[in-house]
């Protein structure tokens, strides 16, 4: 077993921390660093665990392949999906997105074949665990699919790292801040957002092929749902949208919240962990706007300058 | 040799006519001045030749190609820099990150970019404060920081609007200064300004902007005894002061 961790539900939920975590820091590539709040990312989620699902139930591919293909699927999607919203300001984007994403949700509930490809509608789409092992992606135990999705995630924060440290990042943040002077210094603002937005749907997708694989059965609402982007950017605005601390930060205060609200008060008070994420957000938002990596990081070098300073005189 | 070359450039918006039928040329290495009462279309001349949008007619020429209708990025990269009337800080990030963003013009690589943007930095006198955060910047220094990432950009032709607002005498003088200092180094220098004793100063030539007409154009001292801009822009006291 991974850590400290010792039963198969604290697996469970240490597993799903880190997915969203995963989620939370590739949304973060646009939804944080190009300073426009989308509000549709599960859209990709779903592009990437149907692609690869009907891969590998109809023609007998890899999910490992799906999950590419997804991939590129995704970014193909999100960079259509960019040109015409990455010119609207604030709210109007954060709508449009939802709007792309429900709609794309409404209508694979409502179609069973998409050409030669079977959906099967609102019913959704079963994997039957037959052939396991790494290259069908299918485990009979959590531990895997644990290492398999925190290195995803050492991936994503790796990309994250880079991008923050090169011109496209530099040019993100200047385009999101003042998108005017941006375009004054050479920049062409909508042009590094979509690039942001390709890379961005591209880890998302990702994530939805492992989310399929891990839970081996797939319906719209499951890996469609709002619910997903909205806990995406709770996580990201609570724990701090721009910066690399935020998104992994925010997955783990606000995870185990959904996790055991939804255990102990699931069948009385349903969704309670979008109330206290509501409420924690109105906190954050009022006293600590940049998210809560802020005072930590502000911590953490205090800490390091002291320790340094005690090196200095030991 | 003509850097800049504006012909009977025109910007209306609906009924209003902002500029009319506007002409100018500026040589490179000089500084031009723009001066004329608020609302004469100043800075929607500024807007068009920084590509903010387009001219209703004319137009507008940069070393020796058609530039209208142009997009700011692009006109960046061809050597146009400009700074805001009101100044556009990323004002989270530290004065380096601000400077080092215009560096990216001209380099793709990180270390590149902030030691191209420290020097600039240098050449303003601003390296005490490279990591302090932009939004806790005096004036001032606000209006070098707008200079500073403007020049890290490497432009041939620097255009400035109203750098010198809000400013203490001192400081006008210092800034006065860098421009002096700056144009030695090469830049041509098209400039919006309302503070008369730096414009007189600096400029090799003043275009005089009124009602979107231009009233004359002339060196410092024929523009300060011109009749009509003593009438429409700078009042009777002028030349008694």
């Amino acid at each position: 077993m991974p850590l400290f961790v010792r039963s198969a539900t604290y697996l469970h939920i240490l597993i799903l921390l880190l997915l969203y975590a995963y989620l939370t820091t590739s949304w973060n590539l646009v939804g944080g660093f190009a300073g426009v709040l989308p509000l549709g990312h599960a859209a990709f989620v779903g592009i990437g665990a149907y692609t690869s699902t009907v891969l590998s139930l109809q023609y007998g591919v890899s999910p490992w392949v799906g999950m590419i293909v997804g991939g590129f699927l995704s970014t193909l999607v999100g960079v259509l999906i960019g040109l015409p919203t990455f010119k609207m300001r604030g709210a109007y984007f954060a709508l449009a997105t939802i709007a792309f994403a429900e709609g794309l949700r409404v209508m694979v509930e409502n179609i069973d074949r998409l050409g030669p490809f079977l959906l099967n509608g609102p019913r959704g789409l079963q994997i039957p665990p037959l052939e396991l092992g790494f290259g069908r992606f299918m485990f009979a135990e959590k531990e895997p699919y644990y290492y398999i999705i925190l290195a995803m995630l050492v991936l994503a924060v790796g990309i994250t790292w880079v991008v923050s440290r090169s011109k496209l990042g530099y040019c993100l943040a200047a385009g999101g801040e003042e998108p005017e002077a941006a375009q004054s210094l050479g920049i062409n603002v909508a042009r590094v957002k979509l690039v942001a937005m390709a890379i961005s749907s591209f880890l998302t997708s990702l994530a939805g092929t492992f989310w399929a694989q891990f839970t081996l059965y797939i319906h719209p609402k499951s890996v469609m749902s709002l619910d997903i982007s909205f806990e995406i950017a709770f996580i990201a605005l609570i724990g701090g949208r721009g910066s690399i601390a935020g998104p992994l930060l925010g997955a783990l205060l606000l995870r185990p919240v959904s996790d055991f609200s939804r255990i102990h008060f699931g069948d009385t008070l349903p969704g309670l962990h979008l109330v206290i994420f509501g409420g924690v957000l109105i906190l954050v938002m009022l006293y600590q706007p940049r998210g809560l990596q802020e005072p930590l990081t502000r911590l953490y070098r205090r800490a390091m300058a002291r320790w340094a300073g005690m090196r200095e005189r030991g | 040799m003509t850097l800049l070359e504006l012909h009977r450039v025109s910007k209306h918006f609906g009924g209003i006519r902002a500029v009319e039928e506007f002409s100018l040329e500026v040589q490179a290495g000089e500084i031009v001045g723009l001066i004329g009462p608020n609302g004469a279309g100043k800075s929607t001349l500024f807007n068009c030749v920084a590509g903010v949008f387009p001219p209703t007619s004319g137009e507008i020429v940069f070393q020796g190609k058609r530039i209208d209708g142009r997009r700011p990025w692009d006109l960046c990269r061809m050597g146009i820099a400009r700074t805001f009337q009101i100044v556009k800080p990323f004002a989270s990030r530290t004065v380096l990150y601000n400077v080092t963003v215009g560096a990216f013009a001209v380099t793709s690589r990180l270390g590149e970019a902030e030691r191209w943007a420290l020097e600039v930095l240098r050449l303003l006198r601003l390296e005490d404060k490279a990591d302090m955060r932009a939004a806790n910047l005096a004036i001032a220094d606000r209006k070098r920081l707008e200079i500073a990432r403007a020049l890290a950009t490497r432009p041939r032709l620097l255009l400035l609007d109203e750098v010198m607002a809000g400013l203490r005498p001192t400081e006008v003088d210092e800034m006065v200064a860098v421009i002096r200092r700056l144009r030695e180094s090469g830049i041509t220098f098209f400039l919006i300004e309302h503070i008369m004793r730096a414009v007189m100063a600096l400029s090799d030539r003043i275009a005089v902007l009124h009602f979107g007409h231009k009233i004359a154009e002339g060196a410092p001292q024929e523009i300060a005894r011109d009749e009509r801009v003593i009438k429409a822009y700078l009042g009777e006291d002028y030349g008694a002061a």
